[in-house]
C-alpha cells in the first residue's frame, strides 16, 4: 500500500504567476494536512509568494484551519482576493 | 429575491422597476474599470475566478446580506474575463424600505465581496501584456 497520496492543486493570480502553471498534481505523504501544501508551493515558488498571505480551500471551500487531506483532493490555493 | 450571476461578457443592467410598493430606496452600484492598475497605464483588467467556488460563494454572500440588513431584494452580476477601461465589472441594485438600509447593504455586500468571493484582477497594459494585480490595488 502506497505511503503517499496525490492531489491536485488549483493556482490562481499571484501563485499561477508564480509557478507558471494553474493546476498541478502533488504527491504528499499520506496524513499530510494543508500547511504541507502550502509549504510546498512556497519552495517550488523560490521566494516570490513569502509576502502573500494564502488561504486554502479544499473541495471547494474554504478551511481556515489545518485539515487533512486524502486522495484525489482538490486544494485551492486562494491569493488575497480582488473582486468587484 | 436574491439573484446573482457571473458574466463572461458585457453586463446589461438590471431593468428599474417602478411596482416594489413598499421599498422607497433602490440603490444601484456599478464598478468600472479604471485607466490605471498598480501605478500603471492599463487597456483592460482580465477577471480570473475559481469557478467551482465563486458562484456559491456570492450567492451565500447575497443571501446573508439579506438577513443582516431589512433588505428586500439584491441582485448582483459580476463579470469575469477580459474587461475594457470603462466598461462595468460589477453591478449591484438593492431595494429596501429605507435608503439607509439599502446604502448600508450595499457597502458591507461590497466589503465582504472584495474579501470572499475567488476573483482575481490581471493588469493588461497598452502592449498586450499582463501581470496579477497588486494586493494594494484591491
Amino acid at each position: 500500500m502506497s505511503d503517499t497520496i496525490t492531489i491536485r492543486v488549483k493556482c490562481f493570480s499571484h501563485v499561477k504567476q508564480a509557478l507558471k502553471k494553474d493546476e498541478l498534481a502533488l504527491s504528499i505523504p499520506k496524513g499530510s494536512s494543508t500547511d504541507v501544501v502550502i509549504n510546498a508551493v512556497l519552495d517550488m515558488a523560490g521566494g516570490k509568494l513569502n509576502a502573500i498571505k494564502m488561504r486554502v480551500a479544499v473541495n471547494h471551500s474554504y478551511e481556515p484551519e489545518p485539515i487533512m487531506l486524502k486522495e484525489g483532493d482538490e486544494v485551492a490555493l486562494i491569493p488575497p482576493v480582488q473582486g468587484g | 429575491m436574491i439573484k446573482t450571476e457571473i458574466i463572461n461578457g458585457p453586463i446589461t443592467p438590471f431593468q428599474s422597476d417602478d411596482n416594489h410598493r413598499d421599498d422607497g430606496a433602490e440603490v444601484v452600484f456599478n464598478g468600472r474599470v479604471r485607466d490605471t492598475e498598480n501605478g500603471k497605464q492599463i487597456i483592460a483588467l482580465e477577471y480570473e475566478h475559481y469557478e467551482k467556488m465563486t458562484e456559491k460563494e456570492i450567492q451565500a454572500l447575497a443571501e446573508e446580506a439579506a438577513k443582516k440588513f431589512p433588505i428586500r431584494d439584491l441582485s448582483c452580476r459580476h463579470r469575469i474575463g477580459k474587461v475594457p477601461v470603462g466598461e462595468a465589472s460589477l453591478h449591484v441594485s438593492i431595494w429596501a424600505e429605507h435608503r439607509q438600509e439599502a446604502i448600508q447593504g450595499l457597502d458591507w455586500f461590497i466589503r465582504e465581496l472584495k474579501k470572499r468571493v475567488p476573483v482575481w484582477k490581471w493588469a493588461v497594459y497598452p502592449d498586450g501584456t499582463k501581470e496579477a494585480s497588486s494586493h494594494e490595488s484591491c
